[in-house]
């Protein structure tokens, strides 16, 4: 046991790491049980991308990386609301042009720096081991906030995703329960862009969501089960990328491993679901959202 | 104009030219049926989770072409299994597998020496890079998706529209669905080579999104959405040569650019001659359809 949870995080940085990963696996859960039962993953995959412009002037003009994409992810947060909205085009295609759009702008932006390549690199897939006590600072709070937000309008977000036309009835303002959700989500991503970086948030979002949606049953146990999935990955992904550089001298990008840390958990349970539902000869009751159109 | 020429006066960007031209028709014809399919965002997934197959082809050394197309296809086959399961929405299944095999790449790469430079290529493009093998593989490539999706155009455009229709008359869905996902991951891995991981399904939705807005008729907005890809590819080309920014964000704000235009201006549904028509009849206020041929 003290080889598993205390010798590899003996060292400061490995501390901050371990707390960083953990906060976003938890609360990444949370926060994406909504995402999947809203079916938003392509929307919350998009805002990675679109914040990616502001995250990358940020960096270049040595401001807050936190504040410039808060900026370029409320504004992209508005756009997607919007855009969303309008039925005149299919929403997937312009989603799909509005990210890569904004995505190329973020790019160009990096590349007039000097060092293109590992700015993108760092910008793209984040720097786990390098993140610092006020970034760690920074997340916690960012994650007490969308905690809060989560639970102050928990009845009426599910309301509205289980139930749109009875939400809009019932006098709930749907618009805003959706641009506060894509706020949330942007809020989320941001924080996170440090650490993993802006294409391995997604990873975050939906997987553990999805992994407890094969297992639990009412909306309350799959945030508990997306959290600890969320946060077990954040702890083991940092245990085997530290075990691999320091035991077998493989280098593997901290988050990157993280997040297939997390893709394995989904794809074991999924293999235990089945295996029990070939051996009780019975079928598992789909989840409640499966059949919330 | 004499900027156009001296852009294109060297080999290397006349190669580029050739590469940009067909990949970008390509894309933009096969694209139409993503849009009509509305698998923008499994597109995204095929572009992401492919990219592992790029990384391990480079490794092994073997063909990059092949080795990305051969995963590519086992992505897809993935995503179909996960897809069939009842608990799980497609666009979660379909978020997993992006973020999952994007990791899986991200991780194996950074195993290799090199790691930044290698990365950035591969998620921007190198269209600069290609050599004459490069483009008459592409090329082979358009032929070989052109006679897939033309020789059975009717039925496929049918199951798109009318899925029921399709099936009563006796086609097999499930074939019909294999050609369009089997086209659409060979385009995506010509389009890589030019636009890279992330950007290249812009190269592939933006074209016929806009080109939507110019046609209700599937053939001549195929042909449209090939010509604004061939022409984007041109155009961002000279963009990327003048003002000096990388190939593959420069063609994707073009292409941007086209789609942002079309839906403005485009005579058929463009939002001037709606707002024109709007008071007609109310049929300008329902979303475009295309008829069959």
């Amino acid at each position: 046991m003290h080889h598993l949870f205390v010798e590899p995080f003996q060292v400061e940085f490995m501390q901050r790491a371990l707390v960083e990963a953990v906060l976003l696996g938890a609360f990444g859960g949370v926060l994406g049980v909504h995402v999947v039962l809203r079916r938003l993953a392509f929307i919350s995959d998009a805002l990675t991308h679109t914040i990616f412009p502001g995250v990358a002037i940020a960096f270049f003009l040595n401001t807050s990386l936190f504040f410039g994409a808060l900026a370029a992810g409320a504004l992209s947060a508005v756009l997607l609301t919007v855009l969303t909205r309008n039925k005149r085009v299919t929403s997937d295609a312009a989603l799909a042009i509005l990210l890569t759009s904004f995505f190329s702008v973020g790019v160009i932006v990096v590349s007039r720096g000097r060092s293109f390549s590992s700015d993108l690199t760092s910008l793209l897939f984040g720097r786990l081991l390098t993140v610092s006590w006020s970034d760690v600072a920074e997340t916690a709070i960012a994650m007490a906030v969308v905690f809060a937000a989560l639970a102050l309008v928990h009845k009426e977000l599910l309301f509205r995703t289980f139930d749109e036309e009875g939400a809009r009835a019932a006098g709930y303002r749907v618009a805003l329960l959706d641009f506060g959700l894509n706020l949330l989500i942007t809020l989320f991503v941001v924080a996170a862009v440090k650490a993993v970086g802006t294409v391995l948030v997604i990873a975050l979002l939906v997987t553990p969501a999805a992994t407890a949606q094969l297992v639990a049953r009412s909306v309350p146990r799959m945030m508990i089960v997306a959290a600890v999935t969320g946060a077990v990955a954040g702890w083991l992904g940092l245990l085997v990328s530290y075990n691999a550089s320091v035991e077998h001298d493989i280098r593997l990008a901290a988050g990157g491993t993280v997040v297939l840390v997390i893709s394995a958990l989904f794809v074991l349970v999924l293999a235990l679901v089945k295996a029990r539902s070939l051996v009780a000869h019975r079928h598992m009751l789909p989840v409640m959202a499966a059949d919330a159109a | 104009m004499t900027f156009i020429t001296e852009t294109f006066s060297s080999s290397l960007m006349q190669r580029a030219l050739l590469e940009a031209l067909i990949a970008g028709s390509l894309a933009g014809a096969v694209g139409v049926h993503v849009v009509l399919r509305r698998l923008s965002f499994f597109t995204m997934a095929l572009t992401h989770a492919t990219f592992p197959g790029l990384v391990l082809a480079a490794i092994l050394g073997v063909s990059l072409f092949l080795g990305t197309v051969a995963f590519g296809l086992a992505v897809v086959a993935v995503i179909a299994l996960l897809g069939m399961r009842r608990d799980l929405d497609s666009s979660t299944v379909t978020g997993v597998v992006l973020a999952g095999g994007f990791a899986l790449g991200v991780v194996l790469l950074s195993a290799q020496p090199g790691f930044s430079k290698d990365l950035s290529a591969f998620l921007v493009g190198s269209i600069l890079t290609v050599e004459t093998k490069d483009v008459v593989t592409t090329a082979v490539a358009a032929v070989a998706v052109l006679v897939l999706i033309v020789v059975p155009h009717k039925e496929l455009v049918l199951s798109a529209f009318d899925p029921g229709a399709a099936e009563s008359l006796g086609y097999r869905l499930v074939l019909l669905d294999l050609i369009v996902l089997v086209a659409i991951e060979i385009t995506v891995v010509t389009s890589i080579q030019s636009m890279g991981t992330i950007l290249s399904v812009a190269m592939i939705v933006a074209p016929a999104a806009a080109a939507r807005f110019w046609s209700d008729h599937v053939v001549t907005t195929m042909i449209t959405s090939a010509a604004i890809g061939a022409a984007s590819g041109f155009v961002g080309l000279v963009v990327s040569r003048q003002l000096d920014v990388a190939a593959g964000p420069s063609i994707a704000l073009v292409l941007g650019a086209a789609f942002a235009l079309s839906l403005v201006v485009a005579p058929a549904h463009g939002l001037v001659s709606r707002t024109r028509h709007a008071s007609d009849d109310g049929v300008a206020a329902s979303p475009p359809t295309p008829v069959a041929t």
